[in-house]
């Protein structure tokens, strides 16, 4: 057998001595089967209920779901509609993450015609903006679609989309054609609108008004700053509901856990939270303390169980005990860095927020600030939140003010006993 | 025919070799009369034109092809005589005429090299410098550093010792080249270009050259009042006496021309000084522009009416800010427009108004609250950095009035309810100042953008940008900002329930507002104050209840 076949096993052999057939963890949604996803899926109780409501009148609606970076909008935008899909088979639904340098109704009209591979006119479209159409992707299935045709990757390409000339009217001519098939409505999901410039989503949704309020549901995702603070507020009225989604609390996160892990557990299929093979190979105790450092947000529970499984898996331990746990979020805070990739200013205001512990626009200096040579602390908040989204940082529930910590991780530099093993 | 392409010359027509044959007789006619040629390229001035710019190197190869070398000479001469007139000439297209006269004396300076003629070749540099010092194809800063090569080829032969007065005359040039370089340090330029007025002026003096000590004399005036080294009411003190002194030769009957340029720079001169009364020296500085336009018609002199135009406006525009009166900024937003359309866009002059033009239109907002007012603002300011060359030292200051007052359109729109592109404007002014040295800006687009955010029922964002201006109108020490970014945050706070520490901030704004006298101001704060009060009190009566 060769060296690399050897290693592979090694490692698969190393994951499997924990009790899991793989990792579970995945900082994203649309990287999951939508059975996975609905098999992990755990809380917003409270706000599927809210949506779910709205689904039980024939008035079309429209949802803005917001909530801060890594809160879980996309999971939850999924999850609703693989409900939708599985409840009410006579509606069709639809999934996009909004793709660079486009407008919202180019983005509905592309989402809408790759839902409908057996509708030429819908084809013809996609053909004529240069993207495969679903003819050739063989299988019809509009969520998983979106993490291997377009979604963010679009934007990374940056194909050459030719936009119709008419979008809007495009897209409403499909949704005519779409209606007839699917008398129940048409649910567009467009996700990630907070992943382009605020003043740009802000323009979109102004220039999108007049689908907004067409034929279909919408289901639109961002995250407050910039975009809906003033989307929410000046244009009463455009949404029908807007959801915000908070961080998760302590016995949600460690049910999620519980999900994630029985996933890819093999022989153990225990659901108990009260069992403590439920969270195996984590122990209770180390199960409890990986759900508070998570801090509520499901991308940063993602991506710390990523790190500490495979901490444990190098480590060829086969429980999660407190040591194991500790190496694990240790090696978490130089991965999220490299994972971060920071440039120099994104650099120079973690280490300061470091130093301070917290920074706030109420509490911040001149001095700090020109520190960092700027005048103002919305000049460093684009940075702040871009520490966010790599999870190097996070807000802090303050009410009159917007404040950042950095995410309380051990430091790797702190001597570490060794690890014994059992 | 050959064709017409870079280094070719095209041959001339017979429009061209007519005019030109006219001009040459004429010239020999005139013997030295400059008016008198002036009178025959009036009547002639529509062959001041291209075909004429295109033509001139082949018509010179011709006139001086197989010739004896006294008949080149002649040439020479004749092509130098041309440069001059033609630059000199106030009428036709400014623009044109230049480049004619430079290619004149490029082809002359053909025949007049430095080795053969020193003289004629150092007279020749010397035009061309002044020549390149006007031009206004091409790069401005480059071109103004051709105007100082050439001063300084000329004074390698031109020394005081072997030729005092013509030495004075580069000297004065040289000092003009200086005063309007637009690369290396600004302040020194005009320690260099005072240094060669003063020098000039060891030769120039009254007795001896009366007319020339006191172009000199207006020439220092006004290189004193753009000075930026030394005590700045000194140095407009020293204006205001030079070009008093020049007056005292240049006399409206016996140098129109001259005396309307002295009275335009005494006036921009009063216009700008500290000492003294400030509205007598408006008054003054008004006399000495209107004076000057007497002469400076738009007919016979359409730049330099313009320029004065312009000045005039400046001055009405300052003498608002003492009056309160909109009559004087209506007049000066009419002077200036008018002055546009003579002007050769993109000329320095053209970029002087337009930004005249922003800051006039800019002021009349204040009074009218007009928002076209505001919208013309800023696209006159756009119009004059899309002209203006990143090198030109006054760039920095338009550029800075450009954000500013997209920064006060912007809050302005979002009032007028047109909040989308009024936050895009605010939001590119707090982007643009950001950078800029000018941090009292910055903090007013901050606070404006926070306004913009409050009437939006953006609570977060106005409450950020409030206190983001608040930071640093208290880092600037500005009471005033102080006052309206406290009395900001405290509003915002109370609107979203802090009522406490909103109050904390009400109390902050009152007590900036008293000392600033604005009761009126502190009055609306203390309303807002007792409010919030009122309203911790009775959630107090609540909760015990």
């Amino acid at each position: 057998m060769t060296t690399g076949k050897n290693i592979f096993r090694q490692s698969r052999n190393n994951v499997q001595r924990l009790g899991l057939s793989e990792i579970p963890f995945t900082e994203s949604p649309t990287d999951l089967q939508s059975g996975t996803l609905q098999n992990i899926f755990t809380g917003r109780e409270k706000e599927l209920g809210q949506i779910f409501n709205l689904f039980q009148s024939r008035e079309r609606r429209r949802i803005m779901v917001y909530g801060r970076l890594g809160i879980g909008k996309s999971a939850f935008l999924l999850e609703v509609l693989a409900v939708l899909r599985s409840e009410i088979p006579e509606m069709l639904t639809t999934y996009i993450s909004l793709p660079a340098n486009l407008d919202l109704p180019t983005t509905a009209l592309i989402a809408l015609a790759r839902a409908m591979p057996e509708d030429e006119w819908a084809q013809q479209q996609l053909y004529q903006m240069g993207i495969p159409t679903a003819t050739i992707l063989k299988e019809r299935s509009a969520e998983v679609s979106a993490s291997f045709g377009l979604g963010g990757k679009m934007g990374e390409k940056d194909l050459p989309i030719t936009k119709p000339q008419y979008p809007t009217v495009s897209l409403d001519t499909l949704l005519e054609r779409a209606q007839e098939k699917y008398p129940q409505g048409v649910v567009i999901g467009i996700d990630d609108l907070d992943k382009q410039n605020p003043s740009v989503v802000r323009q979109l949704m102004h220039d999108a008004q007049g689908m907004l309020k067409g034929r279909a549901w919408f289901i639109l995702t961002g995250h407050p700053t910039g975009m809906t603070g003033d989307l929410l507020t000046s244009e009463r009225g455009l949404f029908d509901l807007q959801l915000k989604l908070e961080e998760l609390d302590q016995p949600t996160m460690y049910q999620m856990l519980i999900n994630y892990l029985n996933s890819a557990r093999i022989d153990n299929d225990c659901t108990d939270p009260t069992d403590p093979r439920s969270v195996l190979p984590f122990l209770p105790e180390t199960a409890k303390r990986f759900c508070e450092v998570s801090l509520g947000k499901p991308r940063l529970f993602n991506r710390l169980g990523n790190t500490i499984l495979s901490t444990a898996a190098d480590l060829q331990a086969t429980v999660i005990n407190p040591e194991v746990l500790e190496q694990g979020l240790r090696a978490a805070a130089p991965t999220l860095r490299q994972q971060a990739a920071l440039n120099v200013q994104e650099e120079r205001v973690r280490i300061l927020l470091q130093r301070r512990g917290s920074l706030s626009d109420e509490t911040i200096t001149i001095e700090d600030l020109e520190q960092l040579g700027v005048r103002s602390f919305s000049d460093i908040l684009p940075f702040l939140e871009r520490l966010e989204e790599a999870d190097l940082a996070h807000q802090l529930n303050q009410d009159a003010a917007k404040a950042f910590a950095p995410i309380p991780l051990p430091s790797a530099d702190d001597e570490l006993p060794p690890i014994k093993m059992s | 025919m050959a064709k017409k392409g870079f280094g070719q010359s095209i041959p001339p027509t017979r429009r061209i070799k007519n005019f030109m044959r006219l001009f040459m007789e004429r010239v020999v006619e005139a013997k030295g009369n400059e008016t008198k040629i002036h009178q025959f390229l009036k009547s002639k001035k529509e062959n001041l034109d291209e075909t004429l710019l295109d033509a001139l190197p082949s018509i010179f190869a011709t006139l001086t092809a197989d010739r004896l070398p006294n008949e080149r000479d002649n040439i020479a001469a004749l092509f130098g005589t041309f440069g001059n007139l033609v630059q000199n000439f106030p009428l036709g297209d400014q623009m044109l005429n230049l480049e004619l006269s430079i290619a004149a004396y490029e082809l002359s300076l053909q025949v007049y090299t430095r080795e053969a003629f020193p003289e004629d070749w150092a007279g020749t540099q010397n035009n061309l410098g002044t020549a390149y010092g006007a031009r206004l194809r091409g790069e401005r800063a480059e071109n103004l550093e051709k105007a100082i090569a050439a001063c300084e080829l000329t004074l390698q032969v031109r020394t005081r010792k072997a030729f005092p007065e013509d030495w004075a005359v580069t000297q004065n040039n040289l000092g003009i080249a200086y005063s309007a370089r637009l690369r290396g340090e600004r302040a020194e330029n005009l320690e260099k270009a005072i240094a060669a007025y003063e020098l000039a002026l060891q030769v120039r003096t009254r007795e001896a050259f009366p007319e020339k000590w006191a172009m000199t004399q207006n020439n220092l005036g006004t290189v004193y009042s753009a000075r930026l080294r030394g005590e700045r009411a000194e140095n407009l003190e020293k204006a205001i006496a030079a070009c008093e002194l020049a007056l005292q030769v240049y006399t409206c009957e016996a140098f129109p021309e001259d005396w309307a340029a002295t009275q335009n720079n005494l006036g921009t001169a009063y216009g700008a000084r500290l000492r003294g009364e400030r509205a007598e020296n408006l008054e003054k500085a008004t006399a000495a522009c209107e004076l000057a336009l007497q002469v400076y018609t738009r007919e016979a002199f359409p730049e330099k009416w313009a320029v004065t135009q312009s000045n005039l406006a400046g001055l009405l525009v300052q003498r608002t800010s003492l009056t309160d009166n909109c009559i004087d900024l209506d007049t000066a937003i009419t002077l200036l427009q008018s002055a546009l359309e003579v002007t050769a866009s993109g000329s320095p002059t053209f970029i002087n108004i337009q930004s005249s033009l922003g800051n006039a239109l800019s002021r009349r907002y204040e009074h009218s609250q007009n928002s076209s007012d505001l919208k013309q603002s800023l696209q006159a300011y756009k119009t004059a950095l899309d002209a203006i060359s990143p090198e030109h030292y006054d760039r920095k200051e338009i550029w800075q009035a450009l954000p500013t007052t997209q920064s006060i359109l912007g809050g302005r729109l979002v009032r007028d309810g047109q909040w989308q592109e009024g936050l895009q404007l605010l939001l590119n002014s707090v982007n643009q100042l950001s950078t800029s040295d000018n941090p009292l800006a910055h903090a007013n687009a901050l606070f404006q953008t926070g306004r913009a955010h409050e009437i939006l029922s953006d609570w977060d964002n106005a409450r950020l940008y409030y206190r983001d201006a608040l930071r640093l109108y208290e880092h600037l020490q500005d009471q005033t900002g102080i006052a309206q970014s406290s009395a900001g945050v405290g509003g915002v706070l109370v609107s979203q329930g802090h009522l406490e520490k909103g109050l904390a901030e009400l109390a902050k704004a009152r007590e900036s507002y008293h000392q600033l006298q604005k009761h009126d101001k502190a009055a609306e704060v203390e309303n807002l104050y007792q409010a919030t009060q009122k309203a911790i009190e009775r959630q107090a009566i609540e909760a015990y209840v």
